[in-house]
């Protein structure tokens, strides 16, 4: 226990936490995007293993990592415009339609990964072409900063400029106060003369090409493989954080961090503590059930003393 | 009005509520069967053989039959427990955790000595189990009703938590010293349930199953329970002020469902496998049970139907893979798939429906 507390204040440890909250930052933000214009994204784990897979499969295919990374995009996108069709168009439970998504995904992914490489494991038979790091001159040189600010993978720099970016755009800009008002009141935005469906649709897309980055970062830029089960609850972590955060965007990026390190914890101190190993891998769980209960706990307390109205 | 209308004449056209299911039901089968030839045709020779053999494959031997039966009773359990937290209106995707802690109590029982009476250490496992599954689901469902926590994530991080537990629990307390896997010892052999119709394999859980499935379809359409499940399923709002206790019935209602997937769990154990390995033995049954419910719309009977059918098509697929390497049977989650986003689908041949009905309305009126 001590050597695990040890092990957190040190520079490593903080290189590993910010490659393994990639992917939840993605998750979190694309839950984010989606619930902006109150259109709930359950099926973020699902486009993650999808696009996961396809930009495997398709820098395969091109042997080119940026055409990859395009495929596996556009796959995202398109998962998330079928939940935008089944639950807008034919009228399915969004929730419902997220729940088929994420349980049949899985398979799915095993089931084309079977048909181009043999295998229903991983895809470690491919020779794929792979995205890097990123080394940013001058700054790397500078002793502690220059390791944490260069050095990255090219997605991770890709995430935070999204985090900003997509913060201006919801929070500045009158597109976004658009697309907050259809989250808050759709038949108020709907008299104020605001294309509800579209915005929906719009905040999907973006809800998909986040996701799908989540899982893009892990295939093509981190592990370098697709493999089975690879996404292992990140994406509900994102979720999670989205939930916890409902509606404050630096909150968001707080939770996302938060169990990005407790990921960490889990897969650094794996081999090097004598803490039972089959209890290490559900820490970033634990850690995420103990956040959501503490959240909804303080919040019905406020409720009881009348500070907020219930909605 | 049109609608009732319709009912009353039990007529058999489209315009009648249950006739008007039951078509789309099998149109989106056909429409599912049809994506899944298209498929075929891309990554087999023999498509047209391929898609026979997964449609009528099983019925060639009894015991494939027998297999489809075996496999139907855990996941129609999984796929009853999902139903009432469907019907009632909660989220709670829990029962794969429930299916894999409930594992450890079943191994628990079973692997021991003391306990080695025949006849009474099944039922002791199973009612192990399903204590073990009902008490633990009771954890979201009082943090869902009092605090309001995200039923959903909550359910997700618990099935992580359990499998973890799971495992740590079988390795330091019941683990086997004769293979390398992270698995309990063997159970005693008067643990396991035999066959009562060996050509079937026909256990007496399969019974159990069909017992819980009248009881179910029996609680929810004609007692008072069932009637306050339905209700605050549709309006949790009008539920509450109508002077339900939501609170209570959240708790009796994920308890029941906690029960099911626990005695689901032990059933397939005890029939299907001779000793616990956490990371392989339930995994995925409680998240299909999900699908399961979703096809047969959360009716009891009609859940159990649909995942009999589910098992059919897997078993299909299997039958082919031992012919043709070249369809993984994994190609069942899409026909599956495509079956539930359908269903699902309120608007789905709504226009359709609707034309009719304004046809028929027109014509009564002249």
């Amino acid at each position: 226990m001590i050597s695990i507390i040890k092990g957190i204040f040190t520079l490593s440890f903080l290189l590993v936490v910010i490659r393994l909250s990639t992917p939840i930052l993605f998750a979190g933000m694309s839950s984010f995007a989606a619930s902006t214009t109150g259109i709930g994204n359950i099926g973020v784990e699902a486009i993650m293993t999808m696009s996961a897979l396809f930009a495997i499969l398709g820098s395969y295919w091109t042997q080119s990592a940026i055409l990859g990374l395009l495929i596996g995009m556009l796959v995202g996108v398109l998962m998330a415009m079928m939940i935008a069709f089944f639950s807008m168009r034919l009228g399915a439970n969004p929730t419902l339609v997220g729940i088929a998504l994420n349980t049949f995904a899985d398979s799915l992914a095993i089931f084309i990964l079977y048909l181009f490489t043999g295998d229903k494991g991983s895809s470690a038979s491919l020779a794929v072409k792979t995205m890097g790091t990123i080394n940013i001159p001058f700054i790397k040189d500078i002793p502690i900063l220059g390791q944490i600010l260069s050095g990255q993978h090219v997605l991770t720099y890709v995430c935070w400029i999204c985090l900003i970016v997509f913060g201006i755009l919801v929070f500045k800009t009158p597109l976004g106060l658009r697309m907050r008002s259809c989250g808050l009141n759709p038949d108020a935005a709907k008299t104020a003369g605001i294309n509800v469906q579209r915005l929906q649709v719009l905040s999907l897309v973006f809800s998909g090409i986040f996701a799908s980055l989540g899982g893009i970062f892990l295939s093509l830029n981190y592990l370098l493989i697709y493999s089975k089960l690879m996404v292992s609850g990140m994406g509900w972590m994102g979720i999670a954080a989205n939930g916890i955060a409902s509606g404050n965007y630096f909150l968001l990026i707080v939770g996302c961090l938060i169990f990005g390190i407790f990921r960490a914890v889990s897969i650094v101190f794996a081999t090097t503590s004598n803490f039972p190993s089959d209890l290490l891998t559900a820490v970033p769980y634990v850690a995420v059930i103990v956040v959501i209960v503490t959240v909804s706990i303080v919040n019905y307390l406020k409720i009881k003393k009348g500070n907020v109205n219930e909605q | 009005m049109t609608k009732k209308k319709s009912f009353d004449k039990k007529n058999l056209s489209i315009t009648n509520e249950r006739v008007f299911s039951a078509v789309k039901i099998l149109i989106s089968i056909l429409i599912a069967l049809i994506i899944t030839f298209i498929v075929l045709c891309f990554i087999s020779e023999q498509p047209l053989n391929a898609i026979m053999t997964i449609m009528f494959g099983p019925l060639k031997k009894a015991r494939y039959i027998g297999i489809v039966i075996e496999k139907t009773i855990p996941y129609a359990f999984a796929g009853l427990a999902a139903c009432l937290l469907f019907k009632a209106g909660f989220f709670n995707l829990g029962c794969e955790g429930i299916f894999i802690i409930s594992g450890v109590s079943v191994a628990a029982v079973a692997i021991n000595e003391k306990l080695a009476i025949a006849g009474l250490q099944p039922i002791l496992c199973i009612l192990a189990a399903g204590i073990t599954g009902g008490i633990l689901m009771l954890i979201p469902a009082f943090l869902k009703a009092k605090f309001n926590t995200n039923e959903m994530v909550l359910s997700l991080m618990l099935n992580s938590l359990y499998a973890g537990i799971a495992a740590y629990l079988v390795r330091t307390f019941m683990l086997t010293t004769t293979t390398s896997t992270v698995g309990s010892k063997n159970y005693m052999a008067t643990a396991q349930i035999g066959y009562i119709f060996e050509k079937f394999h026909i256990s007496a859980c399969f019974f159990l199953l069909i017992a819980v499935m009248i009881v179910l379809e029996i609680v929810m359409n004609k007692t008072k329970l069932g009637y306050q499940i339905r209700l605050s399923g549709t309006n949790k709002k009008f539920a509450e002020y109508s002077g339900i206790n939501s609170f209570k019935l959240s708790m009796v209602v994920n308890f029941l469902a906690g029960v099911l997937a626990g005695v689901g769990s032990a059933c397939h154990l005890l029939t299907q496998t001779s000793f616990y390995i956490p990371s392989v033995s339930v995994v995925g049954i409680g998240f299909s049970g999900l699908l399961m419910s979703m096809l047969g719309k959360n009716d009891p009977i009609a859940t159990v139907i649909a995942t009999f059918f589910y098992q059919y098509l897997q078993e299909g697929a299997s039958v082919l893979y031992y012919t043709d390497k070249s369809v993984p049977s994994e190609i069942i989650a899409v026909v599956v798939g495509i079956v539930v986003l359908l269903i699902s689908s309120q608007h789905f041949l709504r226009k359709y429906r609707e034309k009719k009905l304004l046809k028929e309305g027109l014509a009564e009126h002249d």
